[in-house]
């Protein structure tokens, strides 16, 4: 299938996981991303746990190798006047340049917007960082757990009496770095439209305070009413119906509530509720010990249940509900399978493994199908293919790789 | 021509689009925000006989003690006012920079409506499950048909195919399914005290609105519009990579981690002076280590044996995380926060609305930006959370539409329908800024 960003080229100066995340969505669909790493060191998430098997080595990251996935590699020293040249005919050809090193490296580097635009006036430059380009935090530390508190919805996440909750793992640098793909895609259509690009600077704090996980909406919803907004915690999510109960294998999440209150009644053949005048409005069912009542009924009938079996009635009665899953359970949850959801992709190092598939799909109406990734590179497994589009002959190449510059 | 309520001559880089947006709930008018911001003439298509639930509110006429229940969801001043619909917080922070209209789809009229719109639009978003989409005839076939160039873009959970595509639900239970809250919980407590957050809300609405943009260079590719099918499931599963590759790599499962990490410690958040106020500590390598030591005037302990590497500190940390949070709970949280910055240890507050709100870094990069909705009020919004530099950064440019606040605009001026015609539509139900009163 002919993919949407084909003919798109991208220098990829990311390295760790946010700007990754940014690159691997365009290369997905279909951008020739150039990932630059340092000669022999290469991207610092090629060092990150988890490694296959267990197994630590540089092409064996299970972060980096589902980071950079359809990326080609070049090794080059942007210390020597040589790399930099190099880069700069790199960017002459390139549509997008990304980087994500700590504010004021590029500068450093004389690898300026100002510079680079000057090269090529079309060229988008996107650069991520914690908290921006400018101001009075450009200089902090930050890991997504400083972000996710300063900047997520961390104060409305757990229980009031306890310590407040972080999303899990690299969610919010990965969020980041999608964030940071859609600025550089609406970028790109100011570049097509007015033959001019412009550098992009996305701050993980502001991204992360305009996020609709709930933070966005507390933000205005705080100044309505002037009230802080508390943590629910489990007693506040068991609302009307609603909570993660225990049920025969583990745990269910319901969202009921006063509103869609009767369709969980009926699931759990308690219609006869509907009739009584304590449940059968809106406003009755508002009532604070309706939760309280309705429980009774409701967890005597989850405990009989296995996940899959509650399930299958919320989808028969539309209620709102999930099990609370393993990522065993969802990875070995064959409805992915039936939309062939995962792909497993066969790099030199590690064999075939699964990987999360495609974030949306294309459909053209020719009844083609979208195109397997490719895995993530070697270190250095293009700088010689690379170098010859370049034009460099074999000569060139060994002379730049004996001084280190690739 | 289109327009997004934008002033001054700068053009914005997607003024000229035309979608039309049947998105509900958190995920689907988060995409369409984000293309609005940036210019797009984004019309929400309603209707006066139908509410989508957690939209423009849970009802549309919540009764009071639900009004009073709400919290942070709720109304300016707990009060829902005579027409709750156009007051409500969450629909009237996403809904910036949109335009409203009404019409009733279920009659054949309103089907015409529809037609004549699409056919001078770019695109369609929905985020409903597929059987609803059905039920108003608005499909891939149909869309296609009647406009061959449009881009439509379809968000149920779980896609348009396969055993789960009516199955309905919201982020929270979705992410329940892919694995999210019970990694994300407490380590010593029962999954029921798992929270329930939405970032697989956020992450749909920024991948459905980049995702449109692709169709649009696709359409300039093929020569003709593009579905694109964004199952918020399949969109929100790489948000959990690490997870997924050390199991169909090593095959373990992690569950419960709450704050901590894989490998870092310390790693968590701590308790300070003040109410409800906590710093998050994060130690990255071993001068950061020693540097938080200093801090705490507990240079013995970075040489102590339990902590002296990364390794030790990690398989102690509890212990550590009990000595680190004495020493935070005599101190503010902000005056932790920038006594480690200023040595550069990644530390900062859990911050409430209030304080962001009061922050001065968000204040120096123009991150908020007020504005006045005739029903609800002059507050402050979020701006862009990126800065390009050719193009104005002003994202909160028009209230949120009230309900049909731009029928007459778009009836009248975008499809020439008369004053009788108008008129019509009017007394048949078609048109008004009021639900039917059968509404609840």
């Amino acid at each position: 299938m002919l993919m949407p960003m084909d003919g798109v080229r991208v220098v990829d100066l990311t390295r760790f996981t946010a700007g990754p995340f940014c690159t691997r969505i365009l290369s997905d669909y279909g951008a020739d991303v150039i990932k630059i790493e340092e000669p022999g060191a290469g991207d610092p998430a090629r060092r990150m746990p988890p490694f296959h098997k267990d197994d630590p080595g540089l092409e064996k990251s299970g972060v980096f190798l589902f980071l950079n996935t359809n990326k080609r590699s070049v090794t080059l020293n942007l210390r020597t006047e040589d790399g930099k040249s190099i880069l700069k005919e790199l960017v002459k050809g390139a549509d997008i340049l990304v980087e994500n090193f700590s504010p004021g490296v590029m500068d450093g580097l004389g690898l300026t917007y100002d510079v680079l635009s000057e090269i090529n006036p079309k060229l988008v430059m996107t650069s991520i960082s914690n908290f921006g380009q400018w101001g009075p935090y450009r200089d902090w530390q930050a890991t997504d757990l400083t972000l996710y508190g300063m900047g997520g919805n961390m104060s409305g996440s757990g229980d009031p009496e306890l310590e407040p909750l972080k999303t899990t793992g690299r969610m919010t640098s990965y969020h980041v770095g999608y964030a940071s793909a859609l600025a550089t895609a609406i970028a790109l259509v100011n570049a097509d439209l007015s033959g001019e690009g412009e550098l992009i600077d996305a701050s993980a704090f502001e991204i992360m305070l305009q996020s609709i996980d709930s933070r966005m909406q507390r933000l205005l919803g705080f100044q309505y009413n002037d009230k802080v907004p508390e943590r629910l915690g489990a007693a506040g999510q068991m609302g009307l119906g609603s909570g993660t109960l225990p049920c025969l294998d583990g745990h269910f999440m319901l969202t009921g509530g006063p509103v869609m209150f009767p369709n969980i009644a009926r699931m759990i053949d308690a219609e006869y509720l509907l009739e009584m005048p304590e449940w059968n409005t809106v406003a009755a069912r508002s009532r604070p010990e309706a939760a309280e009542e309705f429980e009774a009924l409701l967890i005597p009938w989850t405990l009989e249940r296995t996940k899959e079996q509650i399930q299958a009635k919320c989808m028969e009665f539309s209620v709102l509900g999930g099990p609370m899953n393993t990522i065993e359970d969802l990875v070995n949850d064959e409805r992915f399978d039936e939309r062939g959801y995962w792909q497993t992709i066969d790099h030199p190092e590690t064999g075939p493994v699964k990987y999360p598939g495609y974030h949306f799909r294309f459909h053209t109406g020719d009844g083609e199908a979208m195109p397997e990734r490719r895995p993530a590179p070697l270190l250095g497994q293009h700088t010689s293919e690379i170098l010859i589009e370049l034009g460099r002959t074999p000569e060139d190449i060994s002379g730049l790789r004996a001084q280190g510059t690739i | 021509m289109t327009t997004n309520g934008s002033s001054g001559t700068q053009k914005l880089p997607l003024e000229g689009l035309r979608i039309l947006d049947f998105t509900v709930v958190w995920a689907g008018p988060y995409s369409t925000m984000q293309l609005a911001d940036w210019g797009a003439e984004v019309i929400r298509i309603e209707s006066l006989q139908h509410f989508a639930s957690t939209t423009r509110g849970v009802m549309a006429r919540p009764p009071v003690e639900m009004v009073r229940a709400q919290s942070w969801l709720g109304y300016p001043d707990d009060d829902a006012g005579e027409r709750p619909w156009n007051r409500y917080s969450v629909f009237n922070h996403h809904g910036r920079n949109k335009r409203a209209i009404t019409v009733d789809m279920t009659r054949p009229e309103g089907q015409e409506v529809f037609d004549k719109l699409l056919r001078i639009s770019d695109g369609v978003i929905e985020n409903n499950v597929p059987v609803s989409m059905e039920r108003l005839d608005v499909t891939w076939e149909r869309v296609s048909a009647v406009n061959p160039n449009a881009v439509m873009i379809r968000m149920p959970a779980f896609g348009l195919t396969g055993s789960y595509q009516n199955y309905r639900t919201w982020g929270n239970h979705m992410e329940a399914l892919s694995g999210h809250p019970l990694i994300r919980t407490y380590p010593d407590l029962t999954p029921e005290y798992a929270p329930q957050g939405v970032p697989a809300d956020a992450a749909s609405g920024i991948g459905a609105a980049f995702a449109f943009l692709l169709g649009l260079r696709q359409r300039r590719k093929i020569g003709k519009g593009v579905l694109i099918e964004a199952a918020t499931a399949e969109n929100f599963v790489p948000l959990l990579g690490d997870f997924v590759m050390d199991y169909t790599m090593n095959g373990r499962v992690w569950t419960q981690m709450g704050n901590d990490h894989w490998y870092l410690a310390p790693h968590n958040v701590y308790r300070c002076q003040g109410q409800d106020a906590w710093v998050t500590i994060a130690v990255e390598n071993e001068d950061q280590w020693v540097e938080l030591c200093r801090v705490m005037r507990m240079e013995s302990l970075a040489g102590d044996t339990r902590f002296v590497d990364m390794e030790s500190r990690h398989a102690n940390r509890i212990e550590l995380d009990s000595i680190i949070g004495e020493w935070t709970t005599n101190h503010q949280a902000h005056w932790v926060m920038n006594r480690l910055q200023q040595v550069k240890v990644p530390s900062g507050v859990v911050m409430n609305e209030k304080e962001a709100l009061e922050d001065k870094h968000l204040h120096e990069r123009g991150f908020w930006h007020p504005l006045t909705h005739p029903e609800a009020g002059t507050y402050q919004y979020v701006n862009t959370p990126w800065k390009a530099s050719k193009t104005p950064n002003i994202a909160p440019r028009r209230h949120a539409p009230r309900l049909g606040e731009d029928n007459e605009y778009i009836y009248k001026e975008v499809l020439g329908f008369s004053e009788d015609e108008y008129r019509q539509f009017e007394e048949t139900g078609h048109i008004g800024m009021d639900y039917d009163p059968s509404v609840p």
